[in-house]
């Protein structure tokens, strides 16, 4: 079955729930039941952080080293010096959110405008 | 906040906290999700995705590397059974996400089904930023204060997303390339300041190296072995610094 396989208003919206909500929010759904009995102060506590975290990291390697859209047309050692010197400035300068980004993207778009 | 500790406050949430939540509207995690669905509205409108179905899609899948995999999918005519497989796999993160976040944000009494419902709106940046602000919010009001982040962040994607569909907005490469950008490196930072042990730090460091490593050898599980992989690497790392420390 495809995205234009039937002729409703409704096969898209259905589509759109099965495909990608249902597959999404089930996990979710799963933690709240596995959460249940475990006591806050528990090292499972710790794993699940420890992974949690690692998940994301990965995401975050995926947006830049195999971008989708327009951030794919830009050289990947652009990419990966941008995010490192914006990371790098980050932890020199008090571990402020908003130097990290302001030192990503000026490596990100100064690296591009000299290109 | 004297109230954190009473009695009669357990149980029973604080929901003066929902307009402090939704007050962060105007905050920076806010800001770049915004931009990082203004994004996704042009990239869903050149896929042929629907106005209404894109206002549809953005509050009730939420999260949003499922959206661009439902998205990419369509564009590129793959079935319903093979999405789903997809999407189901690099959402796994739900899971270890949902359950490091109950703890935080739950009271003695909080019904499961409350949970479950107000689980549907955890995704990184509502649960990156409301971990973050958690530890200065009374236990009674995290929940009220994540409720009223994501709902409002929900809103103000969908518009966003909706409106660049609309407009056919065709910003220059560059724009849209660092609006793209600003989702990683704002993962990034803040999921630093948001750990609370350094075997965290450790576990990003080590899911952020072998998610590109995993990538050449199982493409579409990549994220899942080094979430996986990392993050018992990590926890090892922690257990064995903490019997060390205690000897």
């Amino acid at each position: 079955m495809y995205f234009d396989s039937f002729d409703t208003a409704l096969w898209p919206y259905v589509f759109i729930l099965l495909g990608a909500s249902l597959p999404t929010a089930i996990w979710r759904w799963i933690g709240v039941v596995l959460v249940g009995n475990i006591d806050d102060g528990s090292q499972w506590l710790v794993l699940v952080r420890c992974v949690s975290t690692a998940l994301v990291a990965a995401v975050i390697a995926q947006l830049i080293f195999e971008p989708s859209g327009a951030l794919a047309s830009f050289p990947f050692y652009l990419r990966i010096s941008a995010a490192l010197i914006g990371f790098a400035a980050f932890l020199a300068m008090g571990r402020r959110l908003f130097i990290g980004i302001l030192f990503g993207e000026l490596a990100l778009l100064g690296g591009y405008a000299m290109m | 906040m004297s109230t954190q500790d009473s009695p009669d406050s357990h149980g029973v949430y604080d929901w003066s906290w929902f307009t402090k939540g939704a007050a962060q509207l105007f905050s920076l995690p806010a800001l770049i999700l915004v931009s990082a669905f203004i994004g996704f509205g042009g990239l869903a409108r050149e896929a042929g995705i629907s106005l209404w179905q894109l206002i549809f899609m953005v509050p009730s899948i939420w999260a949003l590397p499922s959206h661009l995999i439902l998205v990419a999918g369509i564009a590129a005519g793959v079935p319903l059974l093979a999405i789903i497989p997809a999407v189901a796999l690099a959402a796994v993160r739900m899971l270890p996400m949902t359950m490091a976040f109950i703890p935080e944000v739950r009271m003695p009494r909080s019904k499961t089904w409350h949970l479950l419902l107000i689980s549907n709106m955890i995704a990184i940046t509502a649960w990156m930023h409301t971990l973050q602000k958690a530890p200065a919010i009374p236990r009674n009001g995290r929940l009220p204060f994540f409720v009223g982040f994501a709902g409002i962040l929900m809103v103000a994607t969908t518009c966003a997303a909706a409106l660049v569909h609309q407009l056919a907005a065709s910003f220059p490469g560059y724009v849209m390339a660092a609006l793209y950008f600003l989702t990683p490196i704002y993962f990034a930072t803040s999921s630093w300041n948001t750990s609370r042990v350094p075997a965290e730090k450790l576990a990003l460091v080590l899911g952020f190296c072998m998610g590109p490593l995993f990538f050449m050898v199982v493409p579409q599980a990549n994220i899942l072995f080094a979430g996986v992989i990392g993050g018992f690497a990590a926890f090892g790392f922690h257990k064995f610094a903490n019997r060390r420390g205690s000897d």
